[in-house]
């Protein structure tokens, strides 16, 4: 068995036994809980359990976040040192007076600017990025389920109750200028 | 044994004076949310969420009747087109005798997150058109559109031919399999639709990133080099603050908006295809059959001109032009090359094919 199916399984176990002790907790605290349920907490205890697998699911994607920006890093650093290999090898060729201070200056910059322009044109690197910001929005996710539990526990409308209202409300403004033009031309909908 | 470190002091002195430039630079440069941009006089005309309808106030008589409307891009702000009175896009098209209406698009909130192509052509463009036709007294207006405001502008003439006389594009994303900049690698890379449903509308950070990738140690750090260097001349630094100030403001782009634009033009490239819907209606490249002026710039690193000019043969029209220019994206627009030849080739374009 390897290392990372290792981990998995560990942390497999680890999420299991947490869900089950919430969840038995919840049960047996039910009752006395619910003479509190008007307000916050009723509903935070019900929720912990929510809460509880999204930080743990949270962990699991900040490892592939970080393996993307270990990637990242070091795809920017080979880079780095390719190119300042390449310009080492320029440097006795270029004159050290003052007069070439510019001329070797703006070979620095070509050489780097070729290097890292072929980077970010490669397809390893554009690969490695879309998988970077996915995994950067897997974990935004996360934290956007685990703000929702917390705004649900005291009654706050969530980010997806909001969105839910701007999409009726962009539809809402289609029809309406669609009913504009119709009274404006004096046609209906059928053209006539 | 004692050592000597040898320095030029020709280099020592250069040293120095940078040194000297960067402690007087405050003294001397105003900071860029201090400066007055000068920008032409106008009148917003027009308004719809937060998209604003401007006219340009001139003070040359009109030559022609059509007017010209400008798409500005959706990326940045439309004062590029107006950075400055020598070098303005705008200004020198007023003189040239043109009516000239700009849309500047505005900055979508999250209430904005569901706006997408329909909404941008076949309303807010639409509705300016109307409002421009009905405002001027004529038919068909010219259109105008630089960089996604071109693509912007493709769709609105494939869908509307009748009310457009003629159709200028501006380095327009038109062919995202052709563009080979990096932004377009990567854009090909992206799980649009994971990053719409999740962060709605994409923020200005984001394409600050996309920015930083384009030419990276000339953009980031030679830019400022050269800055510090000229400290002392006047025209320089104060161009230099215009558009430093112009690239550091960027709206965020509306999330459905970018998502069809993402898979439409760079994903699956459906538009040059002449396979992409909006609102359920088929944009027809064949149906562009009014006169097309592309223009593009060879050293454009962010819209290649690769994927601007494949449009010039994908119209019906037989009057079509493509210039292209030894310059960049931006030089393009607001330079004194643009000046020179961009723009009174664009001006002798538009009068010859306007209602007199």
């Amino acid at each position: 068995m390897t290392s990372t199916e290792d981990s998995q399984k560990a942390l497999g176990y680890y999420k299991h036994v947490s869900l089950f002790w919430t969840d038995l907790l919840s049960l047996m605290s039910s009752r006395p809980h619910s003479l509190t349920a008007t307000g916050p907490l009723r509903k935070l205890g019900v929720n912990a359990k929510k809460i509880s697998a999204e930080m743990i699911e949270i962990n699991e994607q900040l490892v592939e976040f970080n393996n993307r920006l270990t990637e990242y890093y070091k795809q920017l650093a080979n880079t780095w040192n390719e190119a300042q290999q390449q310009f080492s090898k320029k440097v006795p060729e270029i004159p050290t007076d003052a007069e070439h201070i510019d001329s070797s200056k703006r070979i620095w910059i070509d050489i780097f600017e070729n290097y890292f322009t072929r980077l970010f044109d490669s397809t390893e690197f554009a690969e490695n990025f879309g998988k970077l910001v996915s995994s950067e929005l897997e974990l935004a996710n996360h934290w956007k389920n685990v703000t929702s539990l917390m705004l649900e526990t005291i009654n706050m409308p969530t980010k997806k109750e909001i969105d839910e209202i701007y999409k009726e409300l962009h539809s809402m403004r289609k029809r309406i200028a669609k009913l504009e033009k119709i009274a404006t031309s004096g046609v209906t909908e059928n053209g006539k | 044994m004692a050592s000597e470190l040898r320095i030029d002091p020709k280099i020592l002195e250069e040293f120095l004076q940078m040194n000297k430039n960067i402690f007087e630079a405050p003294k001397l440069v105003a900071a860029p949310d201090e400066i007055s941009m000068e920008m032409t006089p106008s009148d917003v005309v027009y308004s719809e969420g937060k998209m604003r309808l401007l006219h340009f106030n001139s003070s040359v008589p009109k030559q022609v009747r059509t007017p010209v409307l400008i798409a500005y891009a959706v990326i940045n702000r439309y004062h590029i087109l107006d950075i400055h009175p020598q070098k303005s896009w705008i200004k020198n098209l007023l003189e040239q005798g043109l009516d000239v209406y700009l849309i500047d698009w505005g900055t979508p909130t999250e209430m904005d997150r569901y706006l997408g192509f329909d909404d941008y052509v076949n309303g807010y463009m639409d509705n300016c058109v109307d409002f421009v036709l009905n405002e001027t007294a004529v038919d068909k207006l010219s259109v105008q559109g630089y960089c996604t405001g071109g693509t912007l502008s493709t769709v609105y003439a494939s869908l509307h031919p009748e009310k457009v006389k003629n159709l200028v594009l501006t380095a327009p994303v038109i062919d995202g399999s052709r563009d080979s900049t990096v932004v377009a690698n990567l854009a090909k890379h992206i799980d649009v639709d994971k990053m719409v449903d999740t962060i709605g509308n994409v923020p200005p950070e984001f394409m600050y990133y996309m920015f930083s990738i384009l030419k990276p140690f000339e953009q980031g750090l030679e830019k400022y080099v050269q800055f510090f260097k000229n400290i002392h001349n006047k025209d320089y630094v104060e161009n230099f603050i215009r558009v430093e100030k112009w690239l550091s403001d960027t709206p965020p782009i509306p999330g459905e908006l970018y998502r069809e634009w993402v898979k439409n033009v760079y994903q699956d490239n459906l538009l040059i295809k002449n396979q992409m819907y909006v609102a359920n209606r088929h944009i027809d490249l064949k149906n562009i059959s009014m006169p097309l002026i592309t223009q593009v710039a060879v050293g454009d690193h962010l819209v290649s001109p690769e994927c601007s000019m494949p449009i010039h043969y994908a119209v019906s029209t037989d009057d079509k032009t493509m210039r292209v220019y030894a310059t960049g994206h931006v030089g393009m627009i607001a330079s004194s090359f643009s000046q020179k030849k961009v723009l009174p080739e664009l001006g002798q374009w538009l009068k010859e094919r306007s209602e007199k």
